[in-house]
């Protein structure tokens, strides 16, 4: 058996999805609820570590748009998905940050094993812009920001801090000098586990540069990277985590191939610890499909040989 | 010869208010319904034509939504629920769980109640295949490729060979996805290419902006097999006067253009979709200008908005459009002088 968690926001239910458009009186219980059924899905799946589904965030930076200094801005395509987010203009300091996450998250209805995903500073700083710093400043800026953010959830019990960076994944010229550095600002004497998640572009040409990289494993989109790159590196020393349930496509994934690949990963790439987990947000996924693959990522999960 | 600058409009409009409570009404009749449905196509086609555009549609009031209209008469696809496009904005997105396949003319009445109603030249907006896959999940084929080419040969070809039999001259094929994956242009040089095959009707492609401002797309312009392309520009121009390099950067792509050799129509978006300020008829008239010069043959410029305006009111709507074909007068005169 290995470890197993989700990554990023949840998809909403039909029910949900109209509250918010009617901005019903009862919305935030509704939140409330459905979060709680997402958690008790995780629990009952037996995940490794559970997540918040995040069904409250309209995108994986809006909580930022609460920072007085921070303007939202027009739509924007998530990389090459039909699915968008605001950019948002950064216009002066950050020194209200700090609990926007934590804010932004049912704590309480989460057990121990928790995890929780931020975006990494690199992808950030790519996805909105300042125009009141200068080129290297601003994602710096947003490390010193987001370890502020990370400091308070790891003293909130989450074990498990996962750095969302397809901005690393999917553009072809990556600054890796910037990206070691804005990754050190956050992860510098940290208790919590840092996973780097790479998903939206294939980075089989970056695995040696990102296991350089100051975080605790790597995980890696399947689908976007072929797990014949991943098997070419020892993961020796550090964490592993495989995107093997595609949060972009309803076909359940097969629970026998999926262990046979998981299996071969770990004995080629021998890392200190293997995760199984979804390739990214569920969000891209409509609520049943999405339950189901929740489920599926447990079964895959205990049926893996750890290394 | 024809006149400079020929206007038009990309597709969709926003509904009116009250057809859609007609047609979400349970207390009235189906008949009723298609009754509603008729004098909305006939209020569109004629605001149209009275705002003074050269060639028409209906606003493709009788449609649900591009994407999930045609799906609902292609065999092979099952729906699985609503999916985000961004907030609380959602799209029902369909799974592809078998062979797909043509079952019928799905914009065939559509089409015919069109050409009984407007004076003016109509293109017929389609949804292409390169799209229908993209925005769908594919369970059953091997691959996005193999799905796409399937779409373009069993579904779109015959829905284009049923409209120009029943008298389509314009086709317009909509392709919002193309350009969001820079890497797949051959597919969809291909797709395209697959659903115009044996076609005698001039073709049009729509596709929207990404992030590579169409510079993928240039190169393929000359091996697909359409005479124009309606692209989206405006959104991403200046709102200054004038004809310089500086304040037309949203237009500098046509110049790659040229020098790629591309010889046929470009339909350029001189009002920006997403915004309710209404450009004026002089800021439209600078955008023709430039893009004309750009191009280097002013016969080949349509003029239109960047991209269907259904997300705006129909008061704002209106207003661009009319500002529009103003501008394009008032470019036709700057170029005669």
């Amino acid at each position: 058996m290995i470890s197993s968690y989700t990554v990023g926001i949840y998809p909403r239910s039909e029910e949900l999805i109209e509250a918010t458009r009617k901005i019903a009186k009862n919305l935030p219980l509704l939140y409330l609820k459905e979060k709680k059924k997402y958690i008790a899905m995780q629990e009952k799946a037996k995940l490794g570590y559970i997540c918040d589904p995040l069904l409250d965030w309209d995108d994986i930076y809006r909580p930022f748009s609460k920072l007085k200094s921070v303007k939202l801005e027009a739509l924007n395509r998530i990389y090459e998905t039909n699915t968008f987010y605001r950019r948002l203009s950064f216009v002066g300091p950050l020194n209200d940050a700090g609990n926007i996450i934590k804010s932004n998250l049912a704590i309480s209805l989460l057990p121990k094993n928790r995890a929780v995903c931020v975006p990494d500073p690199y992808t950030f700083a790519d996805a909105h812009f300042s125009k009141n710093y200068k080129k290297d400043e601003f994602p710096k800026t947003i490390a010193k920001m987001l370890r502020r953010e990370i400091n308070n959830l790891a003293r909130s019990g989450f074990q498990i801090i996962q750095l969302l960076a397809p901005s690393i994944a999917y553009n072809p010229k990556v600054d890796f000098g910037l990206v070691y550095d804005t990754l050190a600002i956050i992860t510098r004497g940290l208790k919590a586990k840092t996973i780097l998640h790479l998903y939206f572009g294939d980075v089989s040409d970056k695995i040696e540069k990102l296991l350089e990289l100051p975080v605790s494993g790597l995980g890696f989109d399947i689908t976007s990277t072929p797990t014949s790159s991943i098997k070419k590196h020892s993961f020796a020393g550090k964490s592993l985590a495989v995107g093997l349930i595609n949060s972009y496509n309803t076909k359940l994934e097969d629970s026998q191939e999926s262990i046979s690949k998981l299996n071969s990963i770990i004995s080629n790439t021998k890392p200190h610890e293997t995760y199984v987990t979804t390739n990214f947000d569920l969000q891209y996924l409509p609520k049943d499909f999405a339950a189901k693959k929740i489920l599926r990522l447990g079964e895959i999960a205990r049926g893996v040989k750890s290394a | 010869m024809r006149k400079y600058f020929p206007t038009q409009e990309i597709g969709s409009l926003k509904k009116p208010s009250w057809l859609l409570n007609v047609v979400k009404s349970p207390d009235v009749s189906k008949k009723d319904k298609s009754k509603a449905r008729d004098e909305a196509a006939l209020l569109n086609i004629k605001t149209l034509e009275d705002l003074g555009l050269d060639i028409v549609y209906d606003g493709e009031v009788r449609r649900v939504e591009m994407y999930e209209e045609p799906v609902r008469y292609v065999k092979g696809f099952e729906f699985s629920g609503r999916v985000r496009s961004w907030d609380n904005k959602y799209y029902n997105k369909a799974r592809v769980t078998g062979e797909v396949g043509y079952k019928e003319n799905f914009h065939g009445e559509e089409f015919k109640f069109i050409k009984e109603n407007a004076k003016r030249e109509i293109k017929v907006p389609v949804t292409g295949a390169y799209t229908l896959a993209d925005w769908s999940y594919n369970e059953y084929y091997k691959s996005k490729e193999d799905l796409v080419l399937v779409l373009a040969k069993k579904v779109v070809r015959p829905l284009v060979q049923d409209l120009v039999k029943q008298g389509a001259k314009i086709i317009q094929i909509d392709e919002p996805a193309a350009t969001t994956h820079p890497s797949e242009m051959e597919i969809f040089r291909e797709s395209i290419n697959e659903s115009v095959r044996g076609v005698n009707a001039k073709i049009v492609v729509h596709a929207c902006f990404s992030g590579n401002d169409y510079e993928a797309l240039a190169p393929q312009m000359l091996e697909i097999r359409a005479q124009q392309y309606t692209l989206e520009f405006a959104n991403r121009d200046t709102w200054n006067l004038g004809v310089n390099e500086k304040e037309r950067k949203g237009y500098h792509v046509l110049k790659l253009f040229k020098e790629y050799g591309f010889k046929g129509e470009i339909g350029i978006g001189v009002t920006d979709v997403h915004v309710d300020k209404i450009e004026t008829p002089r800021l439209i008239r600078d955008r023709i200008i430039y893009s004309a010069k750009a191009l280097g043959d002013p016969s080949k410029i349509y003029v239109n908005p960047d991209c269907g305006l259904r997300t705006r009111t129909r008061t704002v709507a209106f207003e661009k459009l009319k500002a529009m074909v103003e501008g394009a007068t008032m470019a036709r005169v700057a170029i005669s002088t």
